[in-house]
């Protein structure tokens, strides 16, 4: 599910092979070094005084290390020139490691418009994809094994990562740098779609939500508004159209919540609003826990809603 | 310690201080030319940034190569006459360590040929 | 100056030693009598190098412990998916806590420890040069690092990693005071780490046995020096760090601030560049013991001794081109880190050597599969394991996925481990019938090792997976569909198996090892090096000549002539304690250094010190300052008993040479001391303006930022005028200081005074130029910078200041004259370099932002 040894782009194979010829090079390294040795403990004092001489450190220590070396160091080189290169026509994809989520934002392509999402990065199948990461608050890294190498994300300081996905696939992504309290917590999920299905989900997502049309799911619509609930997180569409937290106009069409924790469904997402600070203690969001059952249904109905 | 002591401490380390001048300067290059957008810059129609590796690698390993025949040297004169233990251990690990340098300070030269200047 | 009278005929005819003629009456009493230990009580204020280098390693060995038993408290959490043994934020503060009391209060202490203990015995030096030193450092770590440690029962441990990296670190985002507790903390910490790399510089270069010249040094000598001089270029990174982040938190000066023209990266470039040679700062004093313990189970002298001191040299050297191996992923140009993935590649080669060079060694002998030969084996098979992964990380584009993961996790501690943990268990089995009654015991021996090899394959080699297949590190818990779950539980299996060894091993100490000096176990292995001569607190009866680099080997009946003091200074010249000081290449006999004695003041001193830094801590501000002038204060009650002056004519040591018991100028130990500390404060002030210069480049087009002024240069210039001038008066005076009329002039205390006055003008000229520009240190990183130089440079001056009033002190009371004064010329090293610094200073703040002219 998320593996550098299963990569799904040309960088992440690029790496996986040099991984494997190192692997493969070390262990041979590895036996050879330590038959040596059992061979100088175990091995008859006449048949192993050939190797108990400074021409053993030479050629073994010296000479064979830097002719290794010398062949590895520019294989390395070479590998790192061939990754992560920005290339023409690429997707642009913006995302902000916040404590303990993230923000990501599709800015306009060509004729097609930008919009906000979280914690789910959305790619076509081919296309290349310029990255560009940075930090709201403390140093994170964007990491996405199947596709590749790691990039910190930086307060002050744009960095950007360049990937192609290969093949159509759920993948995952985690925070790899070590960012406070929840830093275990701060996952999200990496979709790759074929392009046509990726235009389809780019112009659902652009669009602003939709009114409910069930009174229950109204019902969690005010409870929303009233809550304040809009002073953190936005819903295109309506009045909600704060900033802090993450963008809501379609959670309902994300695959899970709590920044790649669990499944995305009516009842973990009551589960939540009730008791963030139980299930993930430190995130910035506090726990609704005085909502009644009914009002928590209706409101995690209307979020299940905006698809 | 007197001067021909020194002298033989810094023979003994040549190389790997041609290192560090090598290295102090092709990062320190590097990091400020791209850090400030200068990258495209060229001088005699190569590029900067590489053009400065080349030449500081050209120039540390001309010094440690001379540094290598001078330990050489010093060591077979250690070896004729009877001198004390300590200089003839000690132009032997110049020769040892000067020798390594030279292979360092390649390993450091060829980013330059393989990689582009600050992406 | 007052050289001493050349050795004669040494060298050129040898002398008669071992002396076979009968010691006089008395003459051994008189030297036990000298180097008696304290009793009861004042047995703490023992500072004779066997005393505090075990209570060292035994304190080094109680964190290693400590920070062993948070480890398993995590693996215990992480045994399965969703753990909720401990909550989150104790589990942040375990790994915290575990990786720098491991970094911090065990490895470095504990290498620096063993080499208190074993470096004179391998030398046969009496004592190290400074042995109150050597106390100071041993009180201050142990009183720092328990209460340092006591934090984690209280909630209070630092929770930001063991690297620190703001802005997480930063005041925002730690408004606690955890973060306080590990940046002043270990800030301090890392000044008694310098302390003993001090006196281990001065120690191999200065106190060996006579003819033990650079060829013949035990190749852990060697390993030392070279440890020892990485500290002091490294450590000054992390001191700077360190107090720049504490500036920060304090004062709310930006440095690491991107908002007001900081950047994080600053930090991170600072750690590393001490963390990376950190790591081989770690592991090569093991090595040294490595290629001390292999020659003698494999009863063979060690084969490559130059390709040795050839890989230990360039260790050195090239682990200090490494640092941004930690910071692949941090978006730099290729370019840079390619210069990084060579050096990283480069540092692999010298290790090859050294591993070649013990198979060659153990090929060449009979290699006996003791307790220790087990352990050096299992070092060998781990550490070229972590060896090859390291060789992995530094291809740049691997790292990009390894960086942070569990693989990283495995690969550090097979290196730790496996190159630091196991040669020091050996080395514990292998020395311990120095120090003890018995030795420990082999079968329990091969139980331990059994145990911690197993255990250690079996924790960290499924990690290289785990971390592959997606695992991050530093994390509190792991989701359950991650396919995590069955290599984490063997993990845990493995940490509880090494900790079964470690327990093995304690209860082979408590049964086994009893320590004793006069009559320890001896030379059961039949080693050949000087160590293992029979021995008391004076360490050898007599300081033997040496001929090879196995004298016991070589030179028969060597511990029979040294016992019966047969060889150089079998008693004591002046009636007190003595260590005989050799020159640095050849080890010829150059004098009889006068040493130290127990005494309160090292104790109090380190006490006091760690009060300070502590109480400062939780913000005690008037408590701490009270207790770091009684540390000032006690360091100068200390001194003042020093620099003692030639107290007798100089004295017959045996073989006819005869040494004088006092010198000055650049022959005499603390001469080279002060040296050393020079460089030590060159590099913090280096850190300090590669941390200017880095700042600049992250700010273009606002440096100085828009609407500050520049002073006008006539005010440095007074500046820069009233410093030189405050060195040639010093100048002056040391050319004065220097007739046949010891008193004579009388001058030298007026121009000492006055030259205190115009450096301090000079600092003052400076700090009031700076605020009349109304510069503010906390509105931009600029300021900050500026005010950081100029802080730098007045806590110089102060320094300079005490140091000039107490020496002003000493010729007042007498104690100070044209012969007798290193004290004076300590305080001369120190007055130039101060000036050479505050000139530096001046021209980097008033003229750079001038040259660049808003670039």
């Amino acid at each position: 599910m998320q593996s550098a040894l299963d990569p799904a782009g040309g960088d992440a194979s690029r790496i996986y092979w040099l991984t494997m010829t190192m692997t493969v090079g070390g262990i041979l390294i590895f036996l050879s070094v330590t038959s040596l040795l059992l061979y100088a403990i175990f091995a008859p004092p006449e048949r192993r005084a050939w190797l108990g001489s400074r021409r053993t450190i030479i050629y073994g220590g010296l000479a064979f290390p830097i002719i290794t070396l010398s062949a590895l160091l520019p294989y390395g080189l070479i590998v790192m020139r061939d990754s992560d290169v920005p290339k023409a026509g690429a997707l642009p994809i913006e995302v902000i490691g916040e404590q303990y989520w993230w923000r990501v934002r599709y800015p306009a392509d060509g004729d097609r418009v930008a919009f906000s999402t979280a914690n789910e990065i959305i790619v076509p199948v081919g296309r290349p994809i310029a990255v560009s990461v940075t930090a709201a608050d403390v140093i994170h890294s964007f990491w996405i094994p199947n596709f590749g190498g790691k990039i910190d994300m930086i307060p002050g300081r744009i960095n950007r990562l360049n990937f192609t996905a290969e093949r159509p696939g759920i993948y995952r992504g985690v925070c790899a740098e070590f960012c406070g309290d929840q830093h275990a917590r701060m996952a999200f999920d990496v979709i790759a779609l074929e392009p046509a299905a990726f235009e389809t989900w780019r112009t659902e997502q652009a669009k602003p939500a939709q009114d409910p049309e069930v009174p229950l799911l109204a019902r969690g619509r005010e409870l929303f508004r009233a809550g304040g609930c809009g002073s953190c997180h936005a819903v295109r569409g309506t009045e909600a159209n704060g900033q802090f937290g993450p963008d809501l106009t379609h959670v309902g069409s994300r695959r899970t919540i709590g920044a790649g924790q669990f499944p995305n469904n009516i009842g973990t997402l009551a589960g939540w609003i009730a008791n963030t600070q139980h299930i993930k203690p430190g995130v910035r969001m506090p726990s609704y826990g005085s909502l009644t059952g009914e009002d928590l249904r209706a409101l995690a109905g209307y979020l299940e809603s905006l698809r | 310690m007197s001067g021909r002591r020194t002298g033989q401490v810094l023979l003994m380390l040549a190389g790997l201080i041609a290192w560090a001048v090598q290295f102090t300067v092709i990062y320190g290059v590097t990091s400020t030319l791209c850090g400030r957008g200068w990258a495209d810059a060229t001088l005699f129609g190569f590029g900067i940034v590489p053009a400065t590796i080349v030449s500081a690698t050209l120039i540390t390993f001309a010094a440690t190569a001379v540094a290598v025949i001078w330990s050489i040297k010093s060591h077979r004169q250690n070896a004729k006459r009877p001198a004390a233990t300590t200089d003839g251990f000690m132009s032997h690990v110049a020769i040892l360590i000067n020798g390594l340098s030279l292979v360092v300070i390649l390993w450091h030269g060829i980013s330059a040929l393989i990689l582009p200047a600050c992406a | 100056m007052n050289a001493p009278e050349r050795p004669g005929s040494f060298g050129e005819q040898e002398p008669e030693l071992p002396n076979p003629l009968p010691r006089p009456e008395g003459e051994f009493e008189a030297l036990k009598k000298a180097w008696k230990a304290p009793r009861g009580i004042s047995f703490i204020t023992a500072v004779n190098n066997t005393y505090v280098g075990l209570w060292y390693v035994g304190t080094a060995f109680l964190f290693f412990i400590l920070a062993g038993i948070l480890a398993l408290i995590m693996r215990a959490q992480l045994a399965a998916p969703e753990g909720d043994l401990v909550s989150h934020d104790l589990y942040n503060q375990l790994f915290t806590m575990h990786g720098t009391v491991m970094m911090f209060l065990f490895a470095v202490p504990a290498v620096e420890a063993a080499s208190v203990y074993l470096l004179p015995n391998m030398q046969a030096a009496r004592d190290l040069p400074f042995p109150r030193l050597s106390a100071y450092a041993f009180w201050a770590y142990f009183v720092g690092g328990l209460v340092f440690f006591g934090t984690i029962f209280f909630g209070l441990s630092p929770n930001g990693g063991w690297f620190m990296y703001p802005p997480l670190t930063g005041t925002k985002y730690s408004p606690a005071e955890n973060a306080d507790w590990w940046l002043l903390g270990i800030g301090f910490i890392e000044i008694s780490a310098i302390a003993g790399a001090i006196e281990i510089i001065v120690g191999v270069m200065k106190t060996r046995a006579v003819g033990m010249s650079l060829d013949k040094l035990p190749v852990y000598s060697w390993a030392m020096l070279v440890f020892a001089v990485m500290i002091v270029i490294g450590f000054p990174a992390i001191i700077l760090g360190t107090l720049l982040l504490e500036m920060e938190r304090a004062f709310d000066w930006p440095f690491f601030i991107a908002e007001r023209g900081g950047d994080p990266l600053l930090w991170q470039h600072l750690f590393w560049f001490f963390g990376h040679p950190e790591v081989y700062i770690i592991f090569l004093p093991a090595t040294g013991m490595v290629s001390m313990i292999v020659p003698t189970m494999a009863q063979t002298s060690l084969v490559g001794y130059r390709l040795i001191v050839l890989a230990l040299i360039a260790t050195g050297f090239l682990s200090f081109g490494l640092w941004v191996h930690h910071m692949f992923a941090t978006g730099l140009p290729k370019m840079s880190l390619s210069f990084f993935s060579a050096a990283s590649t480069a540092v692999a080669v010298p290790s090859g050597i050294q591993v070649f060079a013990w198979i060659a060694t153990i090929a060449s002998g009979r290699m006996k599969l003791t307790t220790p030969s087990l352990f050096i084996i299992g070092f060998l098979f781990i550490f070229t394991l972590g060896g090859l992964t390291g060789v992995m990380v530094a291809m740049a584009p691997f790292d990009w996925q390894a960086h942070d993961s569990y693989f990283v996790v495995a690969h550090l501690h097979y290196v730790l481990i496996g190159g630091m943990v196991f040669p020091l268990f050996a080395a514990f089995y292998y020395w311990a019938p120095v120090a003890s009654k018995h030795a420990l015991s082999e079968r329990l021996g091969r139980w331990v090792f059994g145990l911690m090899f197993l255990g250690m394959n079996v924790t960290f080699l499924p990690m290289h997976i785990t971390g592959l297949i997606g695992m991050p590190r530093r994390v509190y818990t792991y989701p359950v569909e991650m396919g995590w779950d069955a290599l984490n539980l063997v993990s845990t299996i493995g940490a509880f198996m090494i900790a079964a060894g470690v327990a093995v091993f304690l209860f082979d100490l408590a049964r086994n090892f009893r320590f004793t000096l006069e009559d320890n176990a001896g030379n059961v292995w039949n080693a050949s090096t000087l160590e293992w001569l029979p021995n008391g607190t004076y360490n050898t009866r007599s300081i033997p000549s040496v001929v090879s680099r196995d004298p016991l080997w070589d030179q028969s009946n060597l511990s029979k002539d040294v016992e019966d003091g047969r060889y150089y200074l079998p008693g004591t010249a002046t009636g007190g304690r003595e260590a005989l000081v050799t020159s640095p290449f050849d080890a010829r006999p150059q004098y009889i250094l006068q040493v130290p004695g127990p005494g309160w003041q090292p104790v109090l001193a380190a006490v006091f010190t760690a009060a300070f830094f502590l109480l400062l801590t939780v913000k005690f501000v008037f408590t701490s300052v009270i207790c770091g002038v009684l540390a000032v204060g006690c360091v100068i009650w200390w001194l003042w008993e020093t620099d003692p002056g030639p107290v007798r004519p100089p004295a017959d040591i045996g073989g006819g040479i005869v040494v004088p018991v006092y010198v000055t100028g650049p022959m005499n130990h603390s001469w080279w001391a002060m040296i050393v500390l020079m460089v030590v404060s060159g590099m913090v002030f280096t850190c300090l303006i590669f941390s200017y210069l880095f700042l600049w480049l992250v700010n273009p087009g606002a440096w100085p930022p828009q609407g500050v002024r520049i002073p006008d240069w006539i005010w440095p210039s007074l500046s820069a005028l009233l410093y030189c001038a405050s060195a040639v008066l010093i100048a002056v005076a040391s050319r004065q200081l220097r007739g046949a009329d010891r008193r004579n002039p009388r001058s030298v205390p007026i121009l000492i005074g006055v030259a205190l006055l115009l450096v301090s003008g000079a600092a003052a000229v400076d700090l009031w130029t700076q605020w009349g520009t109304n510069l503010s240190p906390s509105a931009h990183a600029y300021g900050a910078a500026v005010y950081a130089i100029v802080s730098l440079q007045i806590f110089f001056v102060l320094t300079t200041f005490i140091m000039g009033i107490y020496t002003i002190a000493r010729w007042l009371a007498g104690r100070l004259d044209s012969v007798r004064r290193t004290t004076f010329d300590n305080t001369m090293l120190f007055w130039y370099y101060t000036v050479g610094q505050g000139l530096t200073a001046l021209l980097v703040v008033h003229g750079f932002p001038r040259l660049t002219g808003g670039i």
